[in-house]
């Protein structure tokens, strides 16, 4: 099974870079474990940094896609890590892209033109606390977050890692 | 006019937030597009090397990296003094037709489109990339994607990286040409001419071949008769990657052309209590608030305005084209250059132009000798210390103003985005469309939230950095106000 992990936001917007930090430590992990390639299982990781088709075009050839966002809801604590399916993936911040069209919308498009898209889509979003300042920190609770969400990633995948061993 | 107080809660950050106050009579008085800003640049980007920039300032915006990231490797020219090798020039210039072919062929399929193909009034379900496939047909949905993936691909190819590309250097690129990937991107450039010629065929027998799409298109629902402006190169012709800023009036006699490096002297941001954002205006004519004219300094900056301010384009087809766009609008020639266009709905007509524009001057520069030259990188010998670097963005004319020390560490920074540009038409637009909806009180709300939106979709705002909270393409949130300030209506998208 073809695998693909993307991480979604903008890396120099504070907490919207969050998706953008899981992505990199889960990488950093799967470099340590060297797990791929055991069972020909693959499993990429990827940077996206905008939805709709964009995003439709990176999972593009895989069976099963894990998306990792950040999200403003208001409804839940600041890094606090939620899980949706497709279905509900409104509650995330980059799933939508202004300059082109919705996640649901791009994947309908793909299938209607036959592309290969994945079969099982998961998506955790963080709440974030500021997602308008220019900076490369996340904040302080968001930070908290990404360990926790890597870990939630990791174990849909059953991935037996030690998140800790990616904590700089 | 009754006397309206902006109640402090309009300056909370919207997301394309738009306020309607309404006046005694019921009738639309103002409106007010709110954009949230996004904060701290200047402060995230001081003490940092200037020749980092290129590979930041590309982050600002998933949609248009590209963009900034020529803009600001321009700027590092000018601030390191170092004139880049001409290779160096047309990969860069390369790369740009490659992204203009993309960022075009989304906007047009995707959001523009679907108001044309699929018609205004038609429920939202509808009216997206899905419906305009339905119409259209499953193989042109392939040939977008396939436009997409191929551009990008050469994007990737000469940038160095897909997304946030890295090929561009104070004096040049990172990267020659090989002859092999040459052969590639030429073989993709035929492929965009096809595509650009069949998507303008689209345009005609789809839009203008229709009674109704074509009236809503020529009619003065959106006209704006404001200055406009775009980069034009020693011919005055339209020109996306260098040339001289210029700008024309409302009647088409050229107001000023400039050099990007002199735009304090011509551009000045009005400051409104309602907003964060700034509305960048024509310092020399002044600020007379949302308002077109001779004596408005609100200026556009849009695909529609570039074809305004050239006299012709570089390309053969697309000259075809541009020609017959403005003959339809039964414009009439002045020193030898069409007057300009007002209408805006015909911005995306003018997108398609540029389009082929793109897909033919790729071509040219794909066959041309000295683009597979090893030459493509001057080193820098000092600094000079400032650097002001342009490029014509999709969506306006995008300005990085960068100033460092002796060291080359930057001490102040400045952007005027694409989409800044077009702040006032588009709030002028917004109002227009706002006037036709509502009278005496009475609103026709019906299509509402479409007919505003096509308002501002047509200037390709890209605010796509902040603006996604609620479901759906664009969030938007309409709110209307009698003339006491107090909520009547709020119309939002489920």
């Amino acid at each position: 099974m073809k695998t693909v992990v993307i991480g979604l936001g903008n890396p120099i917007l504070t907490d919207d870079g969050v998706g953008i930090r899981v992505s990199r430590m889960i990488r950093d992990l799967l470099a340590q474990q060297q797990t791929a390639g055991t069972s020909g299982d693959t499993i990429d990781i990827k940077e996206v940094y905008a939805g709709g088709i964009r995003l439709m075009d990176a999972m593009t050839g895989y069976d099963r896609a894990c998306i990792v966002d950040a999200m403003v809801t208001g409804r839940f604590r600041p890094g606090e890590v939620s899980e949706f399916d497709p279905a509900e993936l409104c509650g995330t911040r980059n799933i939508v892209c202004t300059h082109d069209t919705n996640l649901s919308t791009a994947l309908e498009l793909g299938r209607m033109l036959g592309l290969h898209l994945p079969s099982a889509i998961k998506i955790w979003g963080i709440e974030a606390r500021d997602v308008t300042s220019f900076s490369e920190q996340l904040t302080d609770e968001i930070d908290c977050a990404v360990p926790v969400a890597a870990r939630a990633v990791l174990s849909e995948l059953q991935i037996d890692a030690d998140v800790r061993e990616a904590m700089p | 006019m009754k006397k309206i107080s902006i109640d402090p809660i309009t300056r909370l950050e919207g997301h394309g937030k738009i306020e309607i106050f309404l006046n005694e009579e019921g009738d639309v008085a103002n409106t007010y597009f709110q954009v949230p800003e996004l904060r701290g640049f200047e402060r995230f980007s001081v003490g940092r090397l200037a020749e980092d920039m290129p590979v930041i300032t590309n982050r600002i915006c998933g949609v248009c990296p590209e963009a900034h990231h020529m803009a600001s490797v321009k700027a590092l020219d000018m601030l390191f003094g170092v004139e880049p090798p001409p290779a160096a020039k047309k990969i860069r210039e390369l790369l740009y037709m490659a992204f203009f072919v993309t960022d075009h062929t989304t906007h047009f399929y995707a959001l523009g489109g679907p108001d044309f193909i699929i018609g205004p009034e038609a429920p939202p379900s509808e009216r997206n990339i899905l419906g305009v496939i339905r119409k259209v047909g499953l193989d042109i949905g392939r040939q977008v994607i396939d436009c997409r993936a191929r551009n990008h691909h050469v994007i990737e190819m000469l940038g160095g990286r897909g997304v946030h590309l890295a090929g561009g250097l104070p004096g040049g690129w990172s990267k020659a040409v090989s002859e092999n990937e040459r052969k590639e991107i030429e073989k993709v450039a035929k492929e965009n001419i096809d595509f650009a010629l069949f998507s303008l065929k689209i345009f005609d027998d789809l839009v203008l071949k229709n009674k109704q799409y074509l009236e809503l298109v020529t009619s003065d629902v959106y006209l704006h008769k404001t200055y406009s402006m775009g980069t034009v190169d020693a011919q005055n012709r339209a020109n996306f990657y260098d040339g001289v800023i210029r700008v024309v009036d409302p009647e088409g006699r050229e107001f000023v052309r400039y050099p990007a490096s002199d735009y304090m002297q011509h551009i000045a941001e009005r400051v409104e209590p309602w907003t964060y954002l700034k509305f960048p205006y024509l310092k020399n004519v002044g600020w007379k608030g949302l308002v077109d004219g001779m004596d408005s300094g609100v200026y556009s900056a849009t695909p529609l305005s570039r074809l305004n301010v050239s006299d012709s384009m570089a390309t053969p087809l697309a000259q075809e084209h541009f020609e017959r766009m403005f003959e339809a609008f039964g414009s009439k020639k002045i020193d030898g250059r069409y007057q300009p266009v007002h209408h805006r709905l015909a911005t995306h007509w003018a997108r398609l132009i540029e389009l082929l524009y793109a897909s033919e001057h790729m071509l040219e520069l794909s066959q041309d000798p000295e683009i597979t030259s090893p030459d493509v990188r001057r080193i820098p010998q000092g600094i000079a210390g400032v650097g002001i670097g342009s490029v014509e963005a999709p969506r306006g004319t995008l300005t990085h103003h960068y100033v460092s020390d002796e060291r080359g560490v930057l001490t102040s920074v400045n952007l005027i985005v694409g989409t800044t540009n077009n702040y006032a038409p588009m709030s002028m637009s917004i109002k227009r469309a706002a006037e036709r909806l509502i009278s005496k009180g009475r609103l026709v709300e019906e299509g509402m939230l479409n007919k505003i939106e096509m308002a501002f979709r047509l200037y390709d705002p890209c605010l796509s950095c902040a603006t996604h909270f609620l479901p759906g393409q664009m969030p938007l949130k309409v709110v209307i106000r009698n003339s006491s300030g107090e909520i009547v209506r709020t119309l939002q998208r489920d």
